[in-house]
């Protein structure tokens, strides 16, 4: 068992085929500092391109921009899960990966409960599938920023798991998005929120499930 | 690695002359099979290669390695399992009559003779075996072993202790056998 071993010539030459100098990946939090920015941006992107929810003084600072940058700062957490799982050898435990999805489950649902009881708003009927519609899309367009610098930090690793990669940093895409656009968006209905916001967030995931795969596999 | 990261030829066989011996003992381990373990070695290799930017210069290198390599069994099993096997008996797989040599945990050395250890080494499940040999043959510590396979360090330990259990009771039924 510890006798050495040469590599054999075909390997030899493959290797030295390919053979040129390339830098190594930095660590996760300076790879994440290209996302943090984008984050920031989007957070105040919808308040200021279509003005802060209209119900923001009754809410408060704690239940507009606070629980939006604490829901931002989830979004990041998962991004930066994402960022580690795509290295080899520092694979999350099934564990760790529920606590974390579980925590960002859990904001959602309590930022919603406060909001809610805090400003209780309904969409008028007859105009549920249109905000609907614009809610889902404002989420996946404000992730896709995110979905896309995530998705090239971790597609140039190496994620042995690439749906859990992918779905990390997409459901962070999707908690950074949604931070932002809630600001806006100021329809508290839980069934408006649980529905039309979490599915977006949701479409983001699998966006990033469908991306991180097939460039993981044609390695 | 760094050196190898800078474009080293010597240092690729330095890497592959320190870790191949380790990493063949491992995938055997987990293939069963030393024909398509030595198989699985040149292709964990040129796996570690094409993936050689994501190793982090300061962070050990054995447990990035065995985890590819890990990856690269797992991908062989997949791609087998989407293809039917025609299994020569002795040749490949399960039905081979002599089971590849295995590497033993020194602390049950001198527990049996070889032979007999390695079959009962066989006869554990594959991931309790997984855990007990990358612990106490390769000396990796169950922090390392979790964040390998994925799983918690407390959990690979209780692995681990579980494969040594399930080796000492096996030695033993054997002896008694006997």
């Amino acid at each position: 068992m510890a006798e050495r071993i040469d590599p054999p010539p075909a390997l030899r030459e493959a290797i030295a085929r390919d053979l040129r100098p390339i830098a190594p990946l930095p660590p996760p939090a300076r790879r994440l500092a290209v996302v943090i920015p984008v984050a920031l941006a989007l957070l105040v992107a919808s308040a200021a391109i279509f003005g802060l929810r209209g119900d923001a003084p009754r809410l408060g600072v704690a239940l507009t921009w606070l629980a939006s940058t604490l829901q931002m700062a989830l979004g990041l957490v998962l991004t930066a899960a994402a960022l580690r799982e795509s290295v080899p050898g520092t694979t999350l435990p099934r564990r760790v990966l529920g606590v974390l999805i579980g925590t960002a489950v859990l904001a959602i649902v309590l930022i919603t409960t406060l909001t809610w009881f805090a400003s209780p708003t309904r969409i008028a009927s007859g105009h549920v599938g249109f905000v609907w519609t614009v809610c889902v899309a404002g989420t996946v367009a404000g992730a896709l920023p995110v979905l896309a610098i995530a998705g090239w930090l971790v597609a140039r690793a190496f994620p042995l798991r690439p749906r859990v990669a992918g779905a990390l940093y997409g459901i962070g895409a999707g908690l950074i998005a949604d931070a932002g656009w809630r600001l806006f968006c100021h329809f508290s209905d839980p069934v408006h929120v649980f529905g039309a916001h979490a599915l977006g967030i949701a479409l983001a995931a699998l966006i990033g499930v469908a991306v991180t795969r097939p460039s993981a596999e044609s390695r | 690695m760094s050196a190898y990261q800078a474009g080293s030829m010597a240092a690729f066989e330095a890497l592959y002359g320190r870790l191949a011996p380790a990493l063949l003992a491992y995938l055997t381990s987990l293939a069963r099979d030393r024909g398509r373990a030595q198989d699985l070695l040149q292709e964990a290799f040129l796996q570690i290669h094409r993936s050689r930017r994501a190793y982090r210069p300061g962070l050990p290198v054995r447990p990035w390695v065995f985890t590819i390599a890990r990856h690269v069994w797992l991908m062989d099993r997949r791609a087998r399992g989407r293809r039917p096997e025609i299994t020569v008996p002795g040749v490949h797989g399960a039905m081979a009559p002599t089971l590849p040599e295995l590497p033993v945990p020194p602390e049950v050395e001198g527990l049996a003779e070889r032979d007999r250890l390695t079959r009962a080494l066989s006869t554990i499940l594959p991931d309790r075996r997984e855990a007990l040999l990358l612990h106490h043959v390769w000396g990796f510590s169950f922090a390392e072993i979790g964040q390998m396979i994925g799983i918690r360090a407390d959990a690979a330990k209780l692995r681990s202790s579980r494969g040594m259990a399930d080796l000492r009771r096996v030695l033993h039924a054997t002896s008694r056998g006997e």
